[in-house]
């Protein structure tokens, strides 16, 4: 039992949110960009996870088990990302997103 | 009760202060650095401080969930795509410096939410801890439909990756 303050928590993510926003907007390597997803998606996660911690009653749970599926969705996403990565090496031997312009792989 | 009386802050909050610093350092340098490689460390070591972050509130399963997911999976599938698609593995990136329409952009948003603060109700009630065995009972009861889609969306995902990196499609 401990007793931490929320309003760190939702600092600490918006924090993280913003600083993965910032990532997805200017870098420009593919793989930068999927990192960049990553941190924000897991400000996102901890919001639920910390949310579902200070609720009382069953609702609390919900934000553990949201959570967990959250992890596998971002696992699963990370796989397609670089799939499209290799695809996009291989056409057009770079990683660049500003070179991505075409929707067909 | 110690003998210096009740300490200003307790030993969680310092713990959460300390994980939180390290939190936003590490995301923050893992964008900023130019080497793809220290890019990967510096994210590995992020998860690693998320996952102690839900050791800090009492969730264990998620602590090693994420730490067997995020920063055991998801960083050798970043390190395999690095390995992947460059011929030298140690190469720098071509800076982008920081671009101020997007700085802007989110610390807009950062403020935004951050507001929110102020619309939470003021709980200063403790945190209950997530048990596994209450936890593993939800995820297979109430919420057992989200772990169908999340194994239907993975068997989709398998096949959508291997489609995209089939050999002989040009």
């Amino acid at each position: 039992m401990t007793a931490l303050p929320l309003a760190g928590f939702v600092a600490l993510s918006s924090a993280l949110f913003a600083v993965g926003l910032f990532g997805i907007l200017t870098r420009r390597n593919f793989i930068l960009v999927l990192i960049a997803i990553e941190i924000a998606m897991n400000a996102a996660i901890l919001n639920f996870v910390y949310f579902g911690a200070f609720a009382s009653g069953p609702g609390g749970l919900t934000g553990g088990a949201i959570a967990v599926v959250l992890i596998g969705f971002a696992a699963t996403e990370v796989a397609v990302g670089l799939a499209i990565v290799l695809a996009l090496n291989r056409l057009k031997g770079t990683i660049n997103v500003a070179q991505a312009n075409e929707l067909k792989l | 009760m110690s003998v210096l009386g009740e300490p200003a802050v307790s030993l969680e909050e310092v713990a959460f202060l300390i994980l939180a610093a390290v939190g936003l350092f590490t995301a923050v340098s893992a964008l900023l650095v130019r080497e793809l490689v220290h890019t990967i460390m510096w994210i590995a070591l992020f998860f690693v401080d998320i996952s102690a972050i839900y050791f800090l509130l009492n969730a264990p399963f998620l602590g090693v969930l994420q730490l067997g997911v995020y920063a055991g999976a998801v960083t050798v599938l970043l390190l395999f795509g690095v390995m992947l698609t460059r011929k030298q593995i140690f190469s720098r990136e071509a800076t982008t410096g920081i671009a101020p329409a997007p700085l802007a952009l989110a610390v807009v948003t950062f403020i935004f939410v951050v507001t929110a603060v102020g619309e939470l109700p003021q709980s200063d009630q403790t945190v209950h801890s997530y048990d596994p065995t209450l936890l593993s009972q939800n995820l297979f009861n109430v919420n057992g439909p989200w772990l169908l889609l999340l194994g239907l969306l993975m068997l989709g995902a398998v096949a959508g990756s291997i489609y995209l990196v089939r050999e002989g499609r040009e």
